[in-house]
């Protein structure tokens, strides 16, 4: 059966093992500041499956996700204190944040991906560079250096969501939908759509993938991802400022990527929570973490180019092929 | 009957070189047509023209009595130029069968929300397993597709580009680096598609024997430029032909 229905893996009932293990144990052993870095690195998360779209399936690598998150939190800092005289409940320019940003995204992405490879990447460094100075700079609508603070308590069917126990539940649920949403791409034409402009562009556009035009797709969810990202980490956090919007930031979302497996839905996840906890845990080292990170990074390029997860599938995959092999070789014994 | 696709003086340039020089012809629905040339005769540029990877200099492209020579690559595609090439392209990291499933995508052209939405397209099974069985390959679905051999993903390409419905196929080099058998395995699946579905079949292919035995007629290039066009039988004695080959007679 070529378009039949898969059959549901170990591997995934793994994974959901996993994850629900997460969200059931996570709340009981941690609390206050370790549960907002744990709530923090899930925020992440959300916007790199964005990144994951672009860079795992696609193989386009843009830095703009940071942007779109800066995007995502100001709309919503702006909204939810009603600075510009207009006012809105804070559920609802959450829900917006993604839609808005899909548009922004669509229009930027249509620029930017006229461009090709490496030259496509500078041109998304630049993208963060700017909005990196707006968000610093232009105080009418970012708050200048200062940021922006005092922004409405997120209330959703009649709860008010202020404990970071409460918003762990809520970004749980919410990153678990974007990676169930992300995941189905990769089972549907866009993910093989994109997974061919990635191989190769030219065998795509024989296949009729128009390329261009799937580019800016993947963008455009990548920058609604952000957006979202950057909504609910302003809704948490009541307060955004430009350093968390920094070149170094979408840099820390590519290394999140790349550590869990820049083409698995879990290892997405894995990553960001990897790379947002683990320094918080090696605070002992702090003076050396830099090395320790760089150093690491490297070696992972070396040794597991497509990360965590990517590494454990290619051990399963030879597993497989060892067996089979094994009983062909059995077969032929047999026979006379 | 009409022609499904005709050239008219298409010329190429790379530089100074002349890829295709005021090259005409065309192909009708069901037959096969061989491709035939010294290496850097221009064969594969062809193909790139006709399928829309390169923009011929000059010269015009007609699909179907359609005007296609400004229409972009994956657009052709959709209209129902089917296309493999020398090496295989498949995707790398994935399963033989999401490699089956971009050819039946395009058949299908759901379009990717509907695709997104669960939307099936046609059911491929009962094809899919006639064209397994013209080209004898067994594999199972989720392995990789580099765990096979060179030989069957050659094969499996040609599956592929038929499950998209083509109504023209450009095949390049189809038995290169292939047994015996699967040179007949490609064969018998050339001639499925010709004759038993309508396809116009253009074929690039250094194996003489191949293109004596299916093809229909003959087109000879020699840098750019044709110099030949026949059956079978009488390309295989035509000295200008035989010229381009084996270099000019001297009388020593």
């Amino acid at each position: 059966m070529v378009n039949g229905q898969r059959k549901i893996s170990l591997g995934t009932l793994v994974v959901f093992a996993l994850v629900a293990a997460f969200v059931l144990i996570v709340p009981s052993v941690t609390s206050g500041y370790s549960m907002m870095i744990v709530n923090l690195s899930l925020i992440y998360a959300i916007a790199t499956y964005g990144l994951s779209v672009m860079l795992g399936m696609g193989g386009m690598l843009s830095f703009a996700a940071v942007s779109f998150m800066g995007g995502g939190a100001y709309w919503v800092a702006n909204l939810c204190t009603g600075r510009l005289g207009v006012s809105m409940e804070p559920w609802l320019a959450l829900l917006l944040a993604p839609v808005v940003f899909a548009v922004v995204g669509f229009i930027i992405g249509s620029i930017l991906l006229k461009l090709n490879g490496t030259y496509f990447t500078f041109a998304t460094i630049a993208l963060v560079q700017v909005a990196w100075c707006l968000f610093q700079n232009y105080r009418p609508l970012f708050g200048g250096p200062d940021g922006i603070s005092g922004i409405a308590t997120l209330e959703m069917f009649g709860l008010k969501i202020t404990s970071y126990t409460q918003w762990f539940y809520v970004l749980a649920a919410i990153t678990l939908i974007v990676a169930l949403l992300v995941e189905r791409i990769r089972r549907t034409q866009l993910g093989r759509s994109l997974a061919a402009i990635r191989d190769n562009q030219t065998a795509a556009q024989i296949l009729g993938v128009d390329v261009y035009h799937t580019k800016v797709i993947a963008f455009t969810i990548a920058a609604a991802l952000g957006a979202l990202s950057g909504a609910l980490y302003c809704l948490q956090g009541r307060f955004v400022s430009s350093d968390m919007f920094t070149f170094e930031r979408a840099t820390q979302f590519i290394i999140m990527a790349m550590l869990g497996g820049v083409n698995d839905t879990f290892g997405i996840f894995l990553g960001s929570v990897l790379i947002t906890v683990l320094p918080e845990s090696l605070r002992v080292l702090q003076k050396y973490l830099k090395i320790v990170y760089g150093t690491a990074i490297i070696l992972l390029m070396i040794f597991m180019p497509m990360g965590i997860m990517g590494a454990i599938k290619d051990g399963f995959k030879k597993m497989r092929r060892k067996k089979r092999e094994a009983l062909m070789n059995v077969a032929r014994e047999v026979k006379p | 009957m009409k022609p499904i696709l005709r050239l008219e003086q298409v010329s190429k340039r790379f530089g100074g070189v002349v890829a295709a020089d005021d090259v005409t012809f065309e192909l009708m629905p069901g037959k096969v047509k061989g491709l035939i040339g010294p290496n850097g005769a221009g064969k594969s540029t062809l193909l790139n023209l006709i399928s829309g990877i390169y923009a011929p200099d000059g010269g015009d492209i007609y699909f179907d009595e359609r005007k296609i020579t400004q229409t972009p690559a994956h657009k052709r595609a959709r209209m129902g130029i089917g296309r493999t090439f020398q090496t295989p392209r498949f995707l790398q990291r994935s399963s033989i069968r999401d490699n089956f499933l971009l050819g039946t995508d395009l058949g299908d052209k759901l379009g990717y929300f509907k695709s997104y939405l669960g939307c099936r397209g046609s059911d491929f099974d009962k094809e899919f397993e006639k064209l397994l069985q013209i080209t004898h390959l067994e594999f199972d679905w989720e392995d990789d597709i580099n765990s096979l051999p060179f030989g069957k993903r050659k094969l499996l390409e040609i599956v592929r580009a038929m499950l998209a419905h083509p109504r023209v196929m450009l095949i390049d080099e189809p038995a290169a680096g292939l047994n015996n058998k699967e040179g007949e395995y490609v064969m018998d699946m050339i001639r499925y598609a010709s004759r038993e579905q309508g396809i116009g079949v253009m074929l690039i292919e250094h194996s003489m024997e191949m293109v004596m035995n299916i093809c229909d007629d003959i087109v000879v290039l020699s840098f750019g430029k044709v110099i030949a066009k026949d059956e079978p039988k009488a390309i295989a004695t035509n000295p200008v032909v035989i010229e381009a080959y084996l270099g000019e007679e001297t009388d020593d």
